[in-house]
């Protein structure tokens, strides 16, 4: 396992390189985008798992088969699942200490779930995969606390565009070589969903301003939403104007909520999906 | 303690106007209008041919090396050539923005004339990094396969190699203290360590046989402390044997081709397969190496219209560092750094605080003949021109050059001489 943990750290510390360049020299957006995916390519070298996906048992009449050998395909998911997560979370942004919220609470998730699989397993090669896991999402977890001990509202540190895609990156990494890639997309629910709501406007169909916050209100402290597509502001319009602090415990409530109907989900389908 | 080529001022206040007293003429306009001076193509044809067609030569035509073993070199110079282009677009990209951040230097040695009021693009050795790193990574598409076990000791190369780029352009954004800098390339080099498969033990020399009472000698740790120090010393004294237009780029290049050198020699004179395979993966690395640095020496040679800062230097140090560890030709390779190596003893007064240390080392520059005159710290560099004359900074550059050439020929005659004596 020390390919793999070598190609995490590699990955891992150039993505930390490539964002904190950006930070310090703010590269233009497509080289953003571009960029991670050189960022990946060690892990994929690295991946010596399967790359079949197990159909769902209702649809195995529909293909005629149980097992799909997606190959290279898989590959590519893979790396496109890691451009994304490093993406998402910076989108998902803007008020103080939602950045390191989501990402801890969203470690709390991937921890329980691997110290779940590792009890309930008897295959060593799957508790190994799972302790790989743990190895690195535990420091995520420790460092992030820390800095979050100076981020949460109000913000005494901005964390920068190199902490956002360190946690999306390092997250990625945990969830591919663990092979629970999933699991994790479905973790990152609200990521997914701020990443729809946002594609009118990345894409260009709507115009897209410079900041894409909440309007807030100096007389009486309270953030309200415009009409821009983020989940912060989707939730204000949806619920009242709150302020910054209670708008933030919300959305990292409903950050856990997410990821606890990842847990009921994997639960309950457990029999009929695989 | 690094020959920076810029005064502190320059970086502290970027938004103040310099002293009433000295003119301030607006030589480098806003970002928008800046305009790169061209590469020096013609230069960098000419260094490239003196250094690189005696390694062609071997690799091609001297010795039979294997097709098998051919095909990859062969394969990882395209991706270099590549990185090469890749790297000559991309510094004038990068020195906009660089500059547009404020980081830039003034050129101390050319300070009393009109080049001395430029602002110098710093820190554009993360082009260089960022270049190297990539076409490492795109390569081990064409070689290895997923179960390899030099994939290991490939991606320990490049976590640490990533991480010295990290650190090294975090310092030269933050400017972080001396002691810091010192330990965290320690840091750095553990993934190297912990990938490191191979002997810890040294052969003792011959003469020395009947005295030790053994062959060969153990090491185990402390080998590997010997690595991490290796390391160490070589990411820091690249740094310090600074500070001339090029002489940092210069004698990366010089070394490197010698180490490429070096390197076929040994696959070519060798049929074990492990040791041509530890030479092939040092080869694998010094070459986009090479070419990513000659590409960053067309805009850096005399005169510089960018600079390299902490960041190539480390960078370029830890490269060369993790191929001599991983290749197994440490001992070849600080032979190799022989002016390094004496630069860094005649720091050592100043570095340890015996002799007063001044922020720069550099020699004294006399804008009226254009001649660099030798000062009484101990570098390289002044002691050259003590020894020598004052030179102009472009001839004091070729003859550094030149010494740390003859360095690595006299290596390569130390090795021939005493390869029956010594082992």
């Amino acid at each position: 396992w020390l390919v793999e943990y070598n190609a995490a750290l590699a990955s891992i510390c150039f993505m930390i390189l490539l964002g904190f360049v950006d930070d310090v020299l703010d590269v233009p957006w497509r080289v953003k985008l571009v960029l991670p995916s050189f960022a990946t390519l060690p892990l994929l070298m690295a991946y010596a798992g399967h790359t079949t996906i197990v159909i769902p048992k209702p649809l195995v009449a529909y293909v005629g088969l149980e097992v799909l050998d997606l190959g290279r395909i898989y590959k590519l998911y893979m790396g496109l699942l890691a451009v994304f997560c490093t993406n998402s979370i910076n989108i998902h942004a803007g008020l103080n200490g939602l950045e390191i919220g989501q990402t801890v609470v969203t470690a709390a998730a991937i921890l329980i779930h691997n110290v779940m699989q590792i009890g309930s397993s008897t295959d060593p090669e799957y508790h190994q995969a799972h302790a790989f896991s743990i190895y690195l999402t535990q420091p995520l977890m420790a460092t992030s606390l820390a800095l979050l001990a100076f981020n949460w509202c109000p913000s005494s540190v901005f964390v920068g565009d190199t902490y956002t895609v360190f946690a999306g990156m390092t997250m990625a990494v945990v969830g591919i070589l663990g092979h629970f890639s999933e699991t994790l997309l479905i973790f990152f629910l609200p990521q997914v969903l701020n990443f729809l709501l946002s594609l009118p406007q990345l894409a260009g169909i709507v115009k897209c301003p410079r900041h894409r916050l909440p309007r807030f209100d100096p007389a009486t402290g309270l953030l309200t939403g415009t009409k821009d597509g983020t989940l912060v502001n989707v939730y204000l319009r949806l619920f009242g104007p709150r302020s910054e602090k209670s708008l933030c415990i919300h959305l990292l409530a409903f950050q856990a909520l997410a990821c606890a109907f990842c847990f009921l989900l994997r639960h309950f389908l457990a029999g009929w999906y695989k | 303690m690094t020959a920076r080529k810029r005064t502190s001022s320059a970086v502290t206040n970027p938004e103040n106007p310099p002293p009433a007293t000295k003119e301030h003429k607006p030589t480098v306009a806003s970002g928008e209008d800046f305009r790169l001076a061209p590469p020096k193509l013609g230069v960098i044809f000419v260094i490239s041919s003196l250094l690189c067609s005696l390694y062609l030569y071997l690799l091609c035509f001297h010795y039979n090396v294997d097709d098998e073993l051919k095909r990859p070199i062969l394969i990882n110079a395209g991706l270099s050539l590549v990185g090469f282009f890749v790297t000559l677009k991309l510094i004038p990209v990068a020195a906009r923005y660089v500059l547009r951040r404020n980081m830039f230097g003034f050129d101390i040695n050319k300070r009393g004339t009109p080049q001395g009021e430029v602002k110098v693009p710093e820190s554009l050795g993360i082009v260089v990094g960022i270049v190297f790193l990539i076409v490492a990574i795109i390569f081990q598409f064409f070689n290895f396969t997923e179960d390899s076990l030099w994939l290991v000791e490939y991606n320990a190369a490049l976590a640490s190699i990533c991480f010295m780029i990290l650190l090294g352009f975090v310092d030269d954004v933050l400017d972080v203290p001396w002691r810091v800098k010192l330990l965290l390339p320690s840091f750095a080099t553990l993934p190297l360590l912990m990938a490191y498969a191979g002997h810890t033990t040294i052969v003792i020399p011959k003469p020395l046989v009947s005295y030790v009472g053994l062959e060969i000698l153990d090491l185990g740790r402390i080998y590997k402390l010997y690595m991490a120090l290796l390391a160490v010393f070589c990411t820091n004294s690249i740094n310090i044997h600074a500070g001339l237009n090029g002489l940092e780029i210069g004698q990366t290049v010089v070394i490197a081709a010698a180490i490429l050198i070096h390197n076929v020699m040994q696959i070519g004179a060798s049929v074990d397969t492990e040791i041509r395979q530890a030479h092939a993966f040092s080869i694998y690395l010094t070459q986009p190496l090479m070419a990513t640095s000659l590409a960053m020496l067309a805009f850096n040679w005399y005169p510089s219209a960018v600079f390299v800062g902490d960041t190539y230097t480390v960078f370029a140090g830890m490269t060369m560092a993790v191929v001599g560890i991983l290749g197994h030709f440490s001992e070849t390779l600080l032979i190799f750094f022989l002016p390094q190596v004496l630069n860094f003893l005649l720091s050592l007064p100043q570095l340890t605080g015996i002799v007063k240390c001044p922020r720069h080392r550099l020699p004294k520059f006399d804008p009226a003949t254009g001649l660099l005159t030798g000062t009484k710290d101990g570098t390289l560099v002044n002691v050259y021109l003590r020894i020598f004359g004052r030179k102009s900074e472009k001839s004091l550059c070729i003859h550094l050059l030149v010494f740390q050439a003859l360095a690595c020929a006299f290596c390569f005659l130390l090795r021939h001489f005493l390869a029956g004596w010594y082992k």
